[in-house]
């Protein structure tokens, strides 16, 4: 018979991790080997999948290795880094970065966070909204891509048609400057909209409905009670979906290389995607690896410098 | 208590086991990514192909191919199953593709493992420089010499899918070594329509362009021209290099290896100029990012009047489910004619087409198996049943045979080009190369960039990733 279970205490952690062993049970296999027993395969896929590629890629970016053209690996110190940081390339690609991220994170957020202030606002068909809502954000980037690549076409596109039909032009979507990237940001958004949609939803639920029963006895206006209490509540919570769309915005690969392929000439290339032809069509491993270490530690510190902020208003 | 403080005492030591576990693992995973160090050591030269076909073997074998997603890629795949077979039932074919925009990624990051899912790799004329000097394809000089009767082909042509260091233009070096042998011909096709602007094909590029204006101008609805120009693959590339050769420019000097005043000469100029402000002026709106498919989508669905497009790739055009211009394919040929590309002050035309080149990585008997093929596919009798089946071969005998010109209306256009081909640049560089020229005339033709700067801009892109090419994988973007 196993002792008695403490049914209160102050430190229940602690006397759980306590506990003997159940008799019965292996002496051999302890609570810490069992531990170690489940969480090793994982850890060794961590090790296998994630750490070890990043190590290597460091090592490599300090090399002139390429994978096509074998032979030993020669050390060539920083000079992959030097070339990319003076890189007029690299300096375009990543304003186009730059633009496509703060566009299309700022789309994302405006419109994610109205429509979940609508949908909570609603009594009826919340749950039917929120899952319709969120069936873009279950696809793959590449069906996105493809489908909105004919939708955009300027001589077939379903978008063009309807724009005649209301007696607008022709707009070349996919193929001008301006309005590549911009429909860059606009497929991205309609993909991902949702995800900071459901996470302000999550958000507004949470918010004491007390709150708005004592504005409501002090009679104050609509716009007063979002200012004061939906908003400051909402915000931390939104912050780190915004945290989440940056990252994954910063590594745009997918759309561009479905949609417009980087074109016209190079103008919708991202970072992601010009290590990609740095690594594949050239196959300069060392370069390309010095590449995704610098895109690496730009996303760590431009996070870190992000969660100092939340963490600052979070004291506040 | 007491088992808390084991606990303790037991985690110390513990997590240096578990440290020196994760160090281990660490440095055997390095271990086995490394492979046996073949990699490092790696030798920039082809290995050889026997001279003789080794014993081949009477087990079942698959013989996988690799190439990208088209209707020829079908083709070959069950032509080869129903041929084939009959001289060697237990191998299989089996064709596998892959987008064309990812045709050389996929072949070139299995090259660059040292392994490939594929035993005969179907290269682009342009790919054979990089592969034979990573060592990726065998050498397979000494087998031509025993098994192939170089006779039967146009010099060039053999010369264009197999020869390494590249042929001049038009000719063979017979002391250059070979890597692979023609497995379809090709070259673009003016497509006209015979309703619109006649029968009569246009024969000088600027006749060309005034008839697609004028046809333009009459129909509404219907552009003048239609051609390649998106940035992906070769696309935008070659409908450039295509005019450059029509007006006498050159893309490189291959002696000197100078791209810089060679391309961007007033020859290059003046291609570019009519490319840019001629031609371009003549397309569908939104047509900035137009490759084959939508080339052939326009010219179906009876929205141009002269477009160009590869031979291969055409036969699509009369089939009456896919085309509003007749419902047999009599109607259609009645509104579309085909024809070899106009000339101005030269007549070259763009090479295109593939070899088969056998991986080094596969196994010995599909190495067999794959010499035995090539060596099936390249005799006459062969070739002809190829050409019935919707291919384009490259024995001379084949092209002029009855089974190849009434196979297709595009076929005689084939057979009239082949004097006329002009290859790219066959060097390790060229995925690079491409796509410098691919994103910088895609560029141009949509408005991103001046013609005359971009044309600048490729021909010192290029100088410089030709100079650099001693340098190996750092270093350089």
């Amino acid at each position: 018979m196993s002792d008695p279970v403490p049914l209160t205490t102050d430190h229940p952690g602690q006397v759980a991790s306590a506990t003997p062993p159940a008799p019965g049970r292996s002496r051999r296999l302890s609570d810490r080997g069992l531990a170690v027993a489940f969480t090793s395969p994982a850890l060794l896929l961590l090790l296998a999948m994630s750490v070890f590629p990043l190590l290597w890629a460091l090592y490599l970016s300090f090399t002139d290795y390429s994978a096509t053209r074998g032979g030993p690996a020669r050390f060539i110190g920083f000079e992959n880094y030097t070339a990319i940081l003076t890189s007029a390339q690299v300096h375009q690609r990543a304003l186009t970065t730059l633009i496509y991220v703060v566009g299309a994170v700022t789309l994302q957020t405006v419109l994610g966070f109205a429509i979940a202030y609508l949908i909570s606002r609603r009594t009826h068909g919340r749950g039917l909204l929120t899952t319709l809502f969120l069936v873009p954000m279950m696809l793959s980037p590449v069906v996105v891509g493809l489908f909105w690549r004919f939708m955009l076409d300027a001589q077939f596109g379903v978008i063009n048609s309807m724009l005649g039909s209301i007696g607008l032009g022709q707009v070349e979507w996919l193929t001008r400057q301006r309005t590549a990237l911009i429909s860059l940001i606009v497929v991205d958004t309609w993909q991902w909209t949702p995800f900071i949609m459901l996470i302000a939803l999550a958000g507004l639920t949470a918010v004491p409905k007390y709150l708005y029963e004592a504005a409501s006895i002090d009679r104050a206006s609509e716009w007063f009670r979002f200012r004061t209490i939906t908003l400051p509540l909402v915000w931390p919570l939104l912050l780190i979906a915004v945290l989440f769309r940056a990252i994954e915005a910063f590594r745009l690969f997918d759309l561009v290389y479905i949609l417009t392929n980087g074109g016209p000439g190079v103008s919708t290339e991202t970072l992601s995607f010009h290590v990609y032809k740095v690594a594949f069509l050239g196959f300069n491993t060392g370069t390309a690896s010095a590449y995704g270490i610098l895109m690496v530690l730009v996303v760590i510190v431009l996070t870190q410098l992000y969660l100092r902020y939340l963490n600052k208003l979070k004291e506040g | 208590m007491r088992h808390q403080q084991r606990m303790r005492r037991i985690s110390v030591p513990g997590r240096k086991v578990q440290l020196a576990t994760a160090a281990m693992l660490l440095v055997a995973t390095t271990v086995t990514a490394c492979g046996d160090g073949q990699d490092d050591g790696g030798t920039a030269s082809a290995p050889k192909a026997p001279a003789t076909i080794p014993e081949l073997t009477k087990d079942p074998l698959t013989l996988s191919f690799i190439w990208f997603d088209w209707p020829p890629a079908q083709a070959l795949e069950a032509f080869a199953n129903a041929e084939y077979k009959k001289e060697r039932p237990n191998a299989t074919i089996k064709v596998n593709t892959v987008p064309n925009a990812n045709w050389h990624d996929a072949m070139f990051t299995q090259f660059a493992a040292r392994k490939t899912d594929f035993d005969i790799a179907i290269l682009d004329s342009q790919h054979i420089g990089e592969a034979v000097t990573n060592g990726n394809i065998l050498d397979i000089t000494d087998f031509v010499k025993s098994n192939i009767d170089v006779t039967a082909y146009n010099p060039y042509l053999l010369a264009a899918y197999g020869q390494f260091p590249q042929a001049e233009t038009g000719k063979r070096d017979e002391n250059a070594s070979l890597y692979g042998l023609p497995l379809l011909g090709d070259t673009w096709t003016m497509i006209y329509r015979k309703d619109l602007i006649g029968d009569k094909p246009p024969q000088t590029w600027d006749e060309m362009i005034s008839v697609a204006e004028r046809c333009q101008a009459d129909h509404p609805g219907v552009s003048g021209l239609a051609f390649h120009q998106a940035n992906g693959s070769d696309a935008a590339a070659v409908t450039y290099n295509t005019v450059n050769g029509v007006y006498g420019g050159n893309l490189w000097d291959a002696k000197t290896r100078k791209i810089e005043g060679v391309l961007n000469d007033a020859a290059g100029q003046e291609a570019m100029d009519v490319l840019v402000n001629r031609m371009k002026p003549l397309t569908a709106k939104g047509s900035g990012n137009w490759f084959i498919d939508e080339v052939n989508a326009a010219v179906a669905q009876g929205k141009a009047c002269i477009a160009f497009n590869w031979i291969a790739a055409s036969g699509g055009l009369l089939d009456p489910k896919q085309s509003t211009l007749g419902t047999t394919r009599e109607q259609i040929l009645d509104k579309l004619g085909f024809a070899t590309l106009p000339s101005q002050k030269t007549n070259l035309v763009p090479l295109g087409g593939m070899g088969m080149h056998v991986s080094a990585y596969s196994p010995t008997e599909n190495q067999a198996e794959a010499l035995n093929f090539m060596k099936w596919f390249e005799r006459a009798d062969i070739q002809k049943k190829w050409a019935a089946a919707g291919g384009v071969p490259a024995r001379t005998d084949a092209l002029e045979s009855p089974e190849f010109l009434n196979a297709g209306p595009f076929n005689q256009v084939y057979a009239d080009s082949v004097p006329r081909m002009r290859d790219m640049w066959n060097v390790p560089e060229y995925a690079r190369l491409v796509d410098i020229e691919n994103t910088n005339v895609n560029a141009a033709l949509n408005g991103a960039k001046n013609p005359k700067d971009a044309l600048d801009d490729i021909a010192k892109e290029q100088q410089a990733v030709l100079d650099s090419s001693n340098r190996r994988g750092g270093g350089g973007l």
